[in-house]
């Protein structure tokens, strides 16, 4: 097992070296530049802006500092006895690398003096707490609901609770978040239509009932058709004939049999729901890394897409080995 | 089963039922008076929607204007926006001379003014902040600006002077650049401005009025061109020394610590409006030497405004305070300003009907919104400092030719289109209309179908009309064409509307064709679009010469038209003192340029923005930009504004 686990994680390091490659690749052939505007600028302009940038830089050497930072060399200018950072005879900062014990992806484009590894730092707590708190109520419904409907196969709850999970497949979040806003804040008044309150607010409310209506509806599904299958399989009737309790059986055997596609969609699941926020930050104007990241494409802000597309990646990846972890524990067929 | 579609069919009416209540309950509210919540905040407190989270609290790094209305807040400059008519007013500067031809500027700063941390402003700093401004290593997309300043150029791009190391001269343009002398004549000859001469400036003042040096360029292909073009300078420079262009040669100088004067490189009228603008407001050298590109943070930013940060977090808010050590602190009214960065207009339109927020930013109602808003009270609806085009393609395909250019132009129906739009005025010149107050707008070619089908004919691309009365133009190279235009869908619907007219008017029926922002904008720059691109400016300054220098020499625009002749006309323009005889020469430089047409004007918008009735001090200037000193909330019912407030007052 942790043989597994560690062979796993040590994998990781060249896929992530592997998208960022491609991540870097991808932004050189997209046409336009960071700088480029409504207004033409001068080309001497341009030319200064990218020495200051270390665009007109071959791009291997473009590329190795991406690559450097990574692994912790943070490229920053040099300075004086004075404290003064000290101008070559370009005309543009004398730089240095130093090496820090943690990556580092630069500093943005877009946003002048603000560090990505900051960028991400401030917006992940707004990400995370979304995507766990809808990840959570996603959880506890879907659970719920898909559990009590496969107990109580075509009554009029499994019907009822099911045509509900169907619509929250088909109706995508950018219907239903400004639904929601304008039930609840343009005619009730009741709820902020938008904006970060922090945690906990009312604020959340509407984003995240908007972030996990699919993911309920998903695992509601789910669990429902995952338990069906086990209550019929003989190991259940098994446990039924040797007199257990129903309780018992559906809490020892049915669970944890059915749950199963729960927990392997659960995984990415979870990734998506913290990554994937970018049209709900957008309708409830949230400082989440969905916006940035959505951002810093139009605007070919590539340290900012290369920070946040190695952190994506990153979650992602993690939150699949958590799913192969998970698995070993519950089903019994399964060992690393 | 039946009792799964009885189930289900009772549910889709249930909620068709809330949606349906909801809707109609916000359509019945249709005779309000305002959108939404009017309940003026607490404390003197105003929120605002600037529009997206903005690049930099550095007013020489941000270009957009939703950070210059930031700017707007921390920082000031030589001069500030008048609050109606976005006209220069007074500000850290006091007072000022101008010499009779434009070309040079002499600011008094009032000696009271005082940076956040309680130092005094002064003219050192005013010269830091220009020196600052064009240096390489900020490589400010502004910089351009600042090239009216003599020298500024030179210094952004790298260019050098040359000198004789024996006799000490420099190399003069007009020694050896053709017509350089006449160009130079309109900054030198002229008397300077009055100002009381201290023994030490007064070798520096000496220098800018001599005629300008020569400077050779930083690149070596174009010092080659140049030096290929002007046989003369290779003699003139061989065996002289060759010395960069340094910060302190630019134009701008300290008279005395409250003094200071800016020399120009040539009459610029408009250099005063310009002084207002975010990338001339006055920065803390200090802080900046120290802290480096940090400086901007809020334990660091040193500011010279009305207001001081007190706190940001980014995509989130960005907060701002009164700041007491403000030299004109006790008529700020406004306690404290929460700028909200928000992106989608719909987000906007929802915060404000709820009262969340008190105002937002131009170009915000949505089109479908903009029947219903249009008679509330605190819809804000006047024309503003910007125009709406496309650009021909000048450079390669049919539209070189320019009876095919003005054909097409023709076609359009503008008046139709900006009864569509709602929230523009026609404009069939290139100048917007009713921004500039005296200035003679040429009329450019009206609409006029007939007249276009007789120019393709003329250009070989006859119109013939079948039985049913429409029109086609077969032999015209249709796949040579495109309408080239961005997202959001507003943009495509515009597209749609040419590509309507020109069918219905012509019989051809152009495609179109979408491109994400930043790849159009660099096809349009190079001119690789097959035919027609959609373009849009936004002045810069309050003046005319904002919309015309787009086509005069040197700049870059979309339809890569140029003419000398309309250089020329421009030039002579610029070089009048007679205001009103100024802008009827531009007028004359407009009317050439439309007559060669190499865009098709559409329209001026209209600022289209909202403000609850009870924030006051606040109108729709042409800029959208807001001297928040004069913006507070009134307490007192009485005294709301009831729609756009008097601007003449």
């Amino acid at each position: 097992m942790l043989r597994f686990i560690i062979r796993r994680l040590l994998i990781m390091i060249p896929t992530v070296l592997i998208i960022i490659t491609l991540t870097w690749g991808l932004i050189r052939l997209a046409p336009g530049n960071f700088y480029d505007s409504e207004k033409n600028i001068p080309e001497a302009i341009v030319k200064n802006i990218r020495a200051k940038y270390g665009l007109d830089q071959p791009w291997y050497v473009q590329y190795g500092r991406v690559i450097v930072r990574l692994f912790g060399f943070q490229y920053i200018p040099v300075r004086d006895e004075n404290g003064k950072e000290v101008v070559g005879s370009n005309g543009q900062l004398v730089m240095k690398y130093e090496w820090h014990p943690y990556p580092d992806f630069g500093d943005s484009l877009k946003y002048e003096g603000q560090s990505v590894n900051r960028i991400l730092a401030t917006t992940l707590p707004v990400s995370i707490t979304l995507g766990l708190l809808a990840y959570i109520l996603a959880m506890i419904v879907g659970l719920i609901t898909g559990t009590f409907a496969a107990l109580k196969q075509n009554s009029k709850f499994d019907y009822a609770s099911m045509a509900f999970a169907m619509l929250g497949i088909s109706v995508p979040n950018f219907v239903l978040g400004p639904l929601l806003v304008l039930i609840f804040s343009l005619t009730l008044y009741w709820l902020p239509p938008a904006r970060w309150g922090g945690f906990p607010s009312w604020n959340l409310l509407m984003p995240v009932l908007t972030l996990s209506a699919l993911y309920m509806a998903y695992i509601a599904r789910l669990t429902r058709s995952g338990m069906l299958e086990v209550l019929r399989a003989d190991y259940v009737r098994t446990a039924r004939a040797k007199g257990l309790s129903e309780k018992q059986v559906i809490f020892r055997h049915v669970m944890r049999g059915g749950l199963l596609p729960v927990i392997s969609f659960s995984g990415p699941a979870l990734a998506y729901l913290i990554t994937g926020t970018v049209v709900v930050e957008q309708i409830f104007a949230l400082p989440g890394l969905g916006n940035f990241f959505l951002n810093a494409n139009l605007s070919r802000d590539e340290p900012l897409i290369i920070g946040i597309v190695a952190f994506l990646s990153l979650a992602i990846l993690v939150f699949n080995l958590l799913v192969d972890i998970a698995y070993a524990f519950i089903d019994p067929r399964i060992r690393y | 089963m039946s009792s799964l579609r009885s189930d289900q069919f009772r549910l889709f009416i249930t909620l068709i039922l809330i949606a349906a209540l909801a809707i109609g309950c916000s359509v019945a509210a249709s005779n309000d008076v305002y959108f939404g919540r009017v309940v003026p905040p607490p404390g003197q407190i105003l929120r605002y929607v600037t529009g997206d989270e903005i690049e930099s609290l550095d007013p020489q790094v941000g270009t957009g204007q939703p950070d210059a209305r930031i700017y707007a807040a921390l920082y000031e400059g030589l001069v500030e926006y008048d609050p109606k008519n976005s006209q220069p007013i007074p500000a850290i500067a006091e007072s000022w001379e101008i010499n009779a031809d434009w070309s040079e500027y002499i600011f008094h700063l009032r000696k009271n003014a005082r940076w956040s941390n309680g130092k005094p402003i002064t003219a050192k700093d005013f010269v830091y902040t220009f020196q600052r401004g064009v240096s390489p290593k900020l490589a400010s997309r502004n910089a351009y600006l600042a090239y009216y300043i003599k020298y500024s150029e030179a210094y952004n791009t790298g260019g050098s002077f040359v000198r004789d190391s024996q006799t000490n001269e420099y190399v003069l343009e007009k020694d050896v650049l053709e017509g350089a002398d006449k160009k130079d004549e309109a900054a030198t000859d002229q008397p300077p401005a009055e100002a009381e001469n201290s023994a030490a400036d007064a070798e520096k003042h000496k220098r800018l009025h001599t005629p300008a040096r020569l400077v050779l360029p930083a690149d070596e292909k174009e010092r080659a061109a140049l030096l290929k073009d002007n046989p003369k300078i290779e003699g003139a420079i061989a065996g002289k020394v060759i010395e960069p262009v340094k910060p302190e040669d630019i134009g701008v100088e300290e008279v005395d610590p409250y003094t200071v004067r800016i020399t120009l490189k040539q009459s610029a009228r408009f250099f005063l409006g310009l002084m207002a603008h975010q990338f001339f407001r006055v920065v803390p050298g200090e802080a900046i030497e120290k802290y480096g590109k940090d400086w901007t943070e809020p334990a660091n930013i040193v500011t010279s405004g009305p207001f001081k940060l007190k706190e940001r977090i980014l995509y989130d808010r960005t907060v701002v305070e009164k700041d007491p050590m403000y030299w004109d602190a006790a008529a700020v009214r406004l306690n404290r300003i929460i700028f909200y960065p928000v992106r989608d207009n719909n987000t906007i339109m929802n915060l404000y009907k709820v009262g969340e927020i008190e105002a937002f930013l131009n170009h915000t109602v949505p089109p479908g919104w903009i029947d219903y808003m249009r008679p509330l009270k605190d819809y804000m609806g006047t024309p503003e400092n910007g125009n709406d085009y496309y650009d021909f393609n000048c450079r390669r395909g049919p539209f070189t030719d320019k009876r095919l250019r003005k054909a097409f132009n023709m076609a359009i129906d503008k008046v139709t289109f900006a009864k569509w739009r709602k929230t523009v005025t026609p404009l069939t010149g290139f100048v917007p209309v009713g921004i500039f107050p005296g200035y003679p707008n040429p009329k450019g070619d009206e609409f006029n179908p007939e007249r276009a089908r007789q120019l393709l004919a003329e250009a070989g691309y006859p119109v013939t009309k079948d039985g049913n009365g429409n029109y086609s133009c077969p032999k015209f190279p249709i796949a040579e064409v495109e309408i080239l235009y961005n997202p959001p869908s507003t943009n495509k619907q515009i597209a749609e509307f040419l590509q309507a007219q020109w069918k219905q008017n012509l019989g051809i029926t152009v495609p179109l064709r979408e491109m994400e922002f930043r790849t159009m904008l660099n096809v349009r720059a190079k001119g690789e679009y097959k035919g027609i691109a959609r373009d849009a400016w936004g002045g810069d300054y309050m003046d005319p010469f904002t919309f015309l220098n787009l086509f005069y020499k040197g700049a870059e625009n979309g339809s890569g038209w140029h003419d000398p002749e309309y250089d020329k006309l421009l030039d002579e323009a610029n070089a009048q003192t007679d205001p009103q005889k100024r802008y009827e020469l531009f007028a004359k430089a407009e009317a050439y340029m439309l007559e060669e047409q190499p865009v098709i004007p559409l329209d001026t918008p209209t600022v289209n923005w909202m403000k609850k009735p009870y924030v006051k001090g606040m109108y729709p200037n042409p800029l959208t930009l807001h001297p928040w000193k004069y913006v507070y909330i009134e307490y007192d019912q009485a005294k709301w504004d009831q729609g756009v407030p008097n601007m003449a007052e």
